[in-house]
């Protein structure tokens, strides 16, 4: 199967010198939700920009869909490749939900019918189809990140990125969002979310792929990432805690563990003398 | 101890609100404390805060009830003058707080404008980078700094001022891991070493658990529950009611334990990994696995 993203040997440099990318190769497929974590600076987010030409690439080549993302047009990326911004106040600028919702099929040419439905269709997947006369600035943070998300959504890209989606919100909301995400997912988008939150990584990520000083460190699924604690450290990254606990068992935990239902089920077979699965 | 910080029957509906944001609090902190404060976004966290250190209702005005005493200073009646020797606020956001190009006058402007002469601003600055850490920093412009420097900055900032309770709103969420172990690790340094009186709002229950004497949880601008980190982990129905995250050693234990049909009580419970792993390693001999 052809990969939906491919980087190769990917260089960025800032106009200040920074040098943020530094030779990444990766690829990822059609379907895949993938977590992108990593300390501020470490190039997740220069990354994640390269894809819908927001950045282009100092050397190197990156490839979406086949197509050399240098090639295209960003506005022509922005059908392909949606990113929602960390802060969701830098990128909602009009003055209803709906009109937030619909600027992008808008400038894509859209008949009114089809503005209306592909609206329609954002604001559903996100919740807030009844607030759609509403103000922005009526919203909570919660609710305005679902907004940015719909925005994104509402020109039906098959690739979303997502920096930082529960920043700032409380462990239900940051948590609606990441099931949001999650459904969306199962909808066949192609998912890479920038987080800080292990327990979310461990809980929603296939695959994990940790940066460090504009290079990939760790690529791999979320168990074979997080079993990697010495390397994780040497990054300041520590899985969930109950992944840590286990690890401090690890001739009598056969894999590692991503949630505390795992986790309770192998113990208690543990105690009981019976195999654990 | 002596009581620093004193809440009675405080309850405060902003101008414009529909509802009020906090409802008959009442908290007494003791001078050297460790305070967590946690619950879900609207709880009226922020407004506690603010009723502590006069933005309410010097600042924004509403219907408030209740007394807030700092250090013996009564809030509502006190002057922002007065207040700064008492007690510093550090905010969510480090950009939103700073007002200097470099560390060095950030760290001074607090000093420079209660008037202190210039010798005594001095031994200041030296101290409060030194109290974080980042004396290393004095010279370097605020714009290239991490999140966890900047925030050491705001910090920095504030001790400057001589504060005796230091108010933290959200101070990390903003931060990458790295940011967020700097700040808890000087926020746990300036309460042992310097005695300084901490109240800090935090998502981050497990960072709480670790650093805080006591966890006060607030819902609805109401207090759910008060306790140390123990006392508050033991009720994880009320955490998971009001939307709390809990932390997973917490949860594991307590589902072990009552599946094991073990008694759960505050001796038993670990509320850390570095508790929980003898704790488990324990019953694995016990039961023969190791």
């Amino acid at each position: 199967m052809q990969p939906i993203i491919e980087a190769i040997d990917l260089h960025h440099v800032y106009p200040n010198g920074t040098h943020a990318l530094k030779g990444v190769n990766l690829k990822v497929n059609s379907g895949e939700f993938v977590a992108v974590i990593g300390q501020n600076g470490s190039g997740k987010t220069t990354f994640v920009k390269h894809l819908n030409g927001l950045l282009r690439a100092t050397r190197g080549l990156v490839r979406v869909n086949g197509m050399d993302v240098a090639q295209q047009k960003v506005s022509d990326m922005a059908r392909l490749v949606g990113y929602c911004f960390q802060n969701p106040d830098h990128q909602i600028f009009c003055d209803s939900i709906y009109k937030e919702v619909a600027y992008g099929p808008k400038n894509l040419g859209l008949t009114s019918s089809e503005i209306d439905e592909r609206v329609e269709e954002a604001l559903n997947a996100v919740g807030l189809i009844h607030l759609k006369n509403e103000h922005p600035r009526d919203l909570s943070k919660g609710q305005r990140q679902r907004v940015a998300v719909a925005a994104v959504l509402s020109m039906r890209p098959t690739i979303l990125n997502i920096d930082e989606p529960t920043t700032g919100q409380d462990y239900r909301d940051g948590l609606e969002m990441l099931e949001l995400i999650a459904q969306l997912n199962r909808a066949g988008h192609t998912i890479l979310f920038i987080t800080h939150d292990m327990r979310m990584v461990a809980r929603f990520a296939q695959r994990v792929i940790v940066f460090r000083d504009g290079e990939v460190l760790l690529d791999g699924t979320t168990r074979e990432v997080f079993r990697e604690v010495e390397t994780l450290r040497s990054t300041f990254l520590t899985p969930p805690q109950i992944t840590t606990l286990a690890h401090a068992f690890p001739d009598l935990y056969s894999q590692t563990i991503l949630s505390v239902s795992e986790m309770l089920d192998q113990t208690v077979a543990l105690l009981n003398h019976r195999p654990v699965n | 101890m002596s009581e620093i910080v004193k809440v009675e029957g405080l309850s405060f509906r902003y101008k414009r609100g529909t509802t009020p944001a906090l409802q008959n609090i009442n908290l007494s902190v003791k001078a050297g404390e460790f305070i967590g404060i946690t619950g879900p976004a609207g709880a009226g966290k922020t407004t506690l805060l603010s009723c502590i250190n006069g933005i309410i209702p010097h600042y924004y005005t509403g219907d408030l009830k209740g007394k807030v005493e700092v250090n013996g200073l009564v809030v509502a009646i006190s002057n922002f003058r007065e207040l700064a020797g008492q007690i510093g606020t550090v905010f969510e956001d480090p950009d939103f707080q700073m007002v200097s190009i470099s560390v060095e006058e950030e760290v001074a402007f607090g000093p420079e404008n209660l008037g202190i002469p210039s010798n005594e601003i001095e031994v200041r600055i030296q101290e409060a980078l030194q109290k974080t850490r980042i004396g290393h920093l004095r010279e370097r412009a605020i714009s290239t700094l991490s999140g966890g420097q900047k925030q050491r900055v705001a910090i920095s900032a504030v001790l400057s001022m001589l504060p005796k309770v230091l108010l933290l709103d959200d101070p990390t969420s903003e931060l990458d891991p790295i940011g967020t172990h700097e700040v808890f690790s000087s926020l746990s340094e300036l309460n042992r070493q310097a005695g300084i009186t901490i109240i800090v709002v935090s998502q981050d229950v497990e960072r709480l658990v670790e650093n805080a004497d006591r966890i006060l949880v607030l819902s609805e601008g109401k207090l759910a529950l008060s306790g140390t980190p123990r006392e508050i982990c033991l009720k994880r129905d009320i955490l998971e009611s009001v939307g709390v995250r809990v932390p997973q050693v917490v949860e594991f234990t307590i589902s072990l334990f009552s599946h094991l049909g073990r008694p759960i009580s505050e001796t038993s419970l670990p509320i850390t990994v570095d508790e929980a792993v003898p704790i488990l390693r324990g019953m694995f001999q016990e039961a023969g696995v190791l």
